[in-house]
């Protein structure tokens, strides 16, 4: 047995040592030739494949080996590319290899071949190569087709900045070709006659969707088509940025980067860059479905040590990061929960949250932020699970918000992020007596007492004040306080006081307590008024009051002042000065340019009087007038008039009027004494006078020239400036003379009116005595003359025996009184012999009922105003004759003259009085058919002429021509229509 | 007949506004040569015959629109790859497919209804899947063109 194993051992180490020499020796002496080369290519990859496999190999033998290879290109002497490939070559392994080349392979016939040498370390001598193998042609040109162009690499991808080769096969060399790139020509070499090479360098990124390189054939001009390509240029892909991994569980590791540009293509040309994730120590690989984050589950055999490579890929790059850390330093804690406040009062709380449990013995530094009144306080706390923190010395009524955020105690790294909660302390009782003031008017019998107080402060209230308490006490008179609540937020209050002396308590109440009183006493003594004012000035930032001290104790100043004086309610403020103190500045955001504000300071004496010291008054900032006086020109005469404006109120202007310009312009160049010259903002020159008393609000201007023109303008000034510029009015000095023209020619004129109201009034007297109408035969100068030829026989008629024409009256049914003041001539009528009342009928519906009386004589203005037409008036008559015609009030007119007898009372509109001329009536007879179509009054110069004849002659004849005469004589009771 | 009129006339309303739409996606050199990438020379296209009769129309009517129908399908599908933003191109290249799809169905019916024809031999566009991004650009454009001019030439002769 033991023969045998040592026979065996001795016949495995021969034939180990056979096999090792034939190695050596096939190595050393047999040439290990590449055969069976076979290349092919790949288009889309501008690549060719190469495949062989190595001879003489012996089985199981596997050596290392080095292959030169060497690539031609168009022919085989044109060598483009040697290089070298080493492997390790197994008995009848395939080998493969593949070059990728920049130009498309398309556009030129590549050659290659191939040879071996051994590179094995265990033979020592030198290695020699084999011999090399036959040329490989690769000619992809002919499985292009029969088209007339084509361009080469299709839908090639590269990255940014890369250099690319772009090249055209065209079938006929006659075709002219040109080739563009985003639209601009490009120009290569040619490579044979059929084939022409672009070299684009750098391309840039241009859109994801590719660029379009395009080559257009033509035949002369004629072209014969456009062939192109799609080269998509990738972006760069880049080393995600800011790559870390944290855990908030130790069980979760949360891995966040930042990815950079985004390389994805159209066309799926390029999807988006992938993420893995890689831990060396584990082995373990995990692909991230997003671009930016990633979680990696952390094992449970407590690995505390981890390296973890980020690797971001898409097809033409790789790239990676890589951190390396320890897991206990790397932990983002939870956010703390259920944050709460526990025992809340007015100044303290307690604050409680939750922390997440992480391990055994794992200890939070948690930090506390407590926001309130504009503060933030911030306090540091370890705890395990559950927090608390003790808050105090907080402000009562308060809100506060507080937040907490923990971190690994023991390895800080990052804090969690807040948690917080907001809470109100409670309220206290106020702190601080309010700050009171008042106003005092006094009043017969009594003193109005306007208390003004300011509200309190948040610190000083400690809550929400809800009135306030006055407390009235009466120092004079023994009684009982009385209790006033305002409620809030009143910041005033009226009292009406006797003419006493009392003592007023304020203090401010919330719903926990009451505050400390402010006391003010109101003397029985009205307010000293008789205090002189004092103008200031306004220094920069605000109004500087300076007063005596008052006499004896006092326990402080008080200013008060309106920051609206130019309203009713007018905003009272005070300011509390130190007893110490002679000097305040008063200065606010109220104040506004252009507005007199009034100080009054206040002595406050032990007992809580208030004594009025000081008056002040002054602008922050005086401006110019805002408006100009009403000037009154007074007292003009030839050499002078007086200007005048006594009603311009110098308080209510926007600064203290230092006095009055005026303003003269004439004709003349010189100015007149008191007065100097002056050019006004339009250029033109004239004469000024300065008044320097605003008080002084009038001037005489005198020395001026009769009948002369002048102009002038009155403007106040303060220090600020004039008034606004207005027009000049103008005056017009009178002549000399004038004045005595008046002295004669208006008495003048006085007396002459004087004996024209006489005349006027006295005419009716003058008429009958110098030029009657019908005058007087017994007064007629021409009886003298008879008398003086003696012939006494000759009679004058008595006109009281004529017997006048008819007058006719006519006048409503409805009782309508007519009264007959007078008779028809001046000699009066006792009996109505001629006149008639005729009753009315009751049917008629025409103008209504008259009464017809004679005509004594003839009217002249009855006859003017056209009366010597019928009645009823014709209706083509103008409206202005018409109006004539039947208006009652025209005929009685024209019957008050001195030959018309009067008509007496007849009311118009209820009466009408209808003149009935001499003239015959057209539709005398029939009564009942008025005259609906009139006819046209004949002209007055027919009328028949009328004279004074004997009674017995004034019954108009038979014989005669009745339509001479309009006299109707009707018995009593007979109707006439 | 008035349904096919109808979507005949709603085809050739929107033909030119869907073939300035995709030539305008492509970038250039496509706005700028049309007679030269987008002329209308698509050579396997069923013929058409104004003068034949009504059945003999409406055999070719139904033929092109099988064609269409595929050739536009091809141009959807590469769109959506090439060009993932151009949704208005998208959307008005399934707006007419469905109309043809509604026009194809309402072609058979007639044809089946009045002159019994139920089957009727048709060519298809030919797939793009295997060409390069420019090629099916422009064979996309010039299909569409073709369409512009076919189906304007269909909606007068129905």
């Amino acid at each position: 047995m033991a023969l045998s194993e040592v026979f065996q051992t001795t016949f495995f180490l021969t034939l180990l040592s056979l096999r090792t020499y034939q190695s050596e020796v096939l190595a050393e002496h047999l040439p290990l030739t590449p055969v069976s080369l076979n290349v092919s290519s790949n288009s889309a990859h501008q690549s060719l494949h190469l495949q062989w496999t190595v001879q003489n190999l012996l089985y199981h033998q596997e050596l290392k080996m080095v292959f030169q290879i060497q690539i031609s290109r168009i022919e085989t002497s044109n060598v483009i590319w040697v290089g070298n490939y080493s492997t390790t070559v197994k008995w009848n392994q395939v080998l493969h290899w593949s070059w990728e080349s920049e130009l498309p392979l398309e556009c030129a016939t590549h050659f290659v071949r191939i040879k071996s040498a051994v590179d094995d370390a265990r033979f020592h001598e030198p290695n020699f190569w084999s011999n090399w193998s036959s040329w490989e042609e690769v000619n992809v040109q002919d499985s292009l087709g029969q088209d007339i162009l084509f361009v080469f690499p299709k839908d090639k991808l590269v990255e940014e900045g890369a250099n690319v080769t772009i090249c055209y096969v065209s079938r006929n060399i006659q075709n002219n070709v040109s080739c563009y790139w985003e639209g601009k020509q490009i120009y290569g070499e040619q490579l044979d006659p059929h084939v022409s090479v672009f070299h684009l360098s750098s391309v840039p990124f241009i859109r994801k969707t590719g660029a379009d390189v395009y080559c257009e054939v033509s035949q002369g001009s004629v072209s014969k088509g456009i062939k192109g390509i799609v080269l998509f240029v990738s972006k760069v892909l880049e080393e995600p940025k800011d790559f870390s991994c944290e855990t908030q569980d130790f069980k979760t590791l949360h891995c966040t980067w930042d990815p950079g540009v985004d390389t994805a293509l159209g066309w799926s040309k390029q999807p988006s860059q992938s993420y893995t994730l890689f831990e060396s120590f584990s082995g373990e690989k995990k692909l991230c479905t997003h671009k930016n984050w990633c979680n990696w589950q952390i094992t449970q055999d407590s690995q505390e040590t981890y390296n973890l490579t980020l690797i971001a890929e898409n097809y033409l790059r790789k790239r990676s990061v890589n951190i390396l850390f320890n897991l206990t330093h790397r932990v983002y804690p939870m956010n703390p929960f259920s944050v709460n406040f526990e025992n809340v009062n007015a100044t303290n709380a307690k604050m409680t949250w939750k922390v997440h449990s992480m391990k055994k013995d794992f200890t939070y530094l948690c930090q506390i932020e407590l926001y309130g009144e504009g503060k933030m306080m911030q306090y540091n706390v370890s705890i395990k699970v559950n927090g608390e923190y003790f808050l105090s010395e907080l402000e009562p009524a308060t809100e506060y918000m507080a937040q907490v955020r923990c971190a690994d105690a023991s390895h800080f790294r990052k804090w969690s992020q807040w948690s917080g909660q907001n809470f109100t302390t409670l309220e206290a009782a106020p702190s601080e007596a309010p700050d009171v003031w008042r106003n005092v008017n006094s009043e017969p019998g009594s003193h109005i007492v306007t208390l003004f107080w300011k509200p309190l402060s948040k610190w000083h209230a400690k809550g929400k004040i809800l009135f306030y308490n006055v407390v009235v006490e009466n120092l004079d008179k023994l009684s009982r306080p009385e209790l006033h609540s305002v409620p809030a937020p009143a910041k005033i209050t009226k009292l009406t006081l006797d003419q006493r002396s009392y003592r007023i308590w304020v203090t401010a109440s919330n719903s926990v307590g009451t505050s400390p009183a402010s006391v003010i006493v109101i003397s029985a003594d009205p307010e000293n008024q008789e205090v002189e004012e004092e103008r200031i000035a306004d220094t920069e930032g605000g109004f500087s009051l300076s007063w005596k001290p008052q006499p004896g104790d006092v326990v402080g100043y008080v200013v008060d002042w309106c920051d609206h004086p130019q309203y009713t309610l007018c905003d009272l403020q005070w300011k509390n000065v130190g007893p110490n103190a002679t000097s305040t500045v008063i200065s606010t955001d109220a104040f506004r340019p252009g507005v007199r504000y009034n100080f009054r300071i206040y002595g406050l004496s032990t007992k809580r009087i208030a004594c009025l010291l000081e008056k002040k008054t002054g602008y922050s900032q005086e401006l110019a007038p805002s408006d100009n006086p009403h000037v009154l020109v007074d007292k003009l005469t030839s050499h002078s008039f007086t200007l005048s404006w006594k009603y311009y109120s110098t308080e209510s202007q926007p600064g203290f009027i230092q006095g009055y310009h005026v303003y003269l312009k004439s004709k003349a160049r010189q100015c007149h004494p008191r007065f100097e010259k002056a050019i006004l903002s339009d250029g033109s020159e004239c004469c000024k006078y300065k008044i320097d008393n605003p008080e002084e609000k009038a001037l005489i201007v005198d020395n001026l020239k009769p009948k002369s023109f002048y102009e002038f303008f009155v403007t106040p000034f303060t220090s600020a400036g004039e008034g606004p510029n207005a027009t000049f009015t103008k005056v017009t000095t009178p002549d000399e003379h004038s004045s005595m023209l008046i002295y004669i020619l208006l008495p003048m004129f006085f007396c002459f009116l004087l004996i024209m109201i006489v005349c006027y009034l006295k005419s009716q007297w003058i008429k009958e005595t110098c030029y009657p109408d019908i005058p007087d035969p017994y007064k007629s100068s021409i009886l003298s003359l008879i008398k003086f030829k003696e012939k006494p026989h000759l009679t004058i008629m008595n006109v009281s025996d004529c017997i006048p024409d008819a007058i006719e009256v006519v006048s409503k049914p409805e009782g309508t009184k007519i009264q007959f003041r007078k008779s028809l001539t001046e000699t009066e009528l006792t009996k109505p012999n001629y006149l008639y009342l005729l009753p009315t009928e009751k049917n008629y519906s025409g103008p209504g009922p008259f009464i017809c009386f004679e005509n004594l004589t003839y009217n002249q203005a009855a006859s003017d105003s056209g009366s010597c037409g019928h009645v009823p008036v014709p209706l083509k008559l103008p409206p202005s004759q018409l109006g004539l015609m039947i208006s009652p009030e025209n005929v009685q007119k024209a019957l008050e003259k001195n030959y018309m007898n009067s008509l007496g009372e007849i009311s118009a509109g209820e009466t009408s009085l209808n003149y009935v001329s001499q003239l015959a009536l057209p539709m005398s007879g029939d009564k009942d058919s008025l005259p609906t179509n009139p006819v046209e009054p004949p002209h007055c110069s027919e009328y028949k002429r009328q004279m004074a004849v004997p009674l017995c002659l004034a019954s108009p004849s038979p014989t005669e021509n009745t339509s001479l005469s309009s006299i109707t004589l009707l018995n009593p009771g007979e109707h006439y229509h | 007949m008035n349904q096919i009129r109808s979507q005949l006339a709603q085809l050739n309303g929107s033909a030119n506004a869907l073939f300035i739409l995709y030539y305008t996606a492509q970038g250039e050199p496509f706005p700028n040569n049309l007679d030269k990438l987008c002329g209308p020379n698509v050579t396997d296209f069923p013929p058409f015959h104004a003068n034949g009769t009504e059945k003999a129309r409406l055999v070719e009517l139904y033929r092109i629109v099988v064609y269409l129908g595929t050739a536009l399908g091809n141009i959807t599908r590469d769109q959506k790859i090439l060009n993932p933003s151009a949704l208005s191109l998208h959307s008005k290249l399934n707006a007419t497919a469905d109309i043809l799809r509604g026009l194809l169905s309402n072609v058979l019916c007639r044809l089946c209804s009045k002159y019994h024809v139920a089957h009727v031999d048709v060519t298809y566009s030919p797939d793009t899947s295997g060409k390069d991004v420019f090629q099916k650009k422009k064979l996309g454009c010039q299909l569409l063109g073709k369409y512009k001019q076919v189906i304007g030439m269909l909606a007068q002769a129905f």
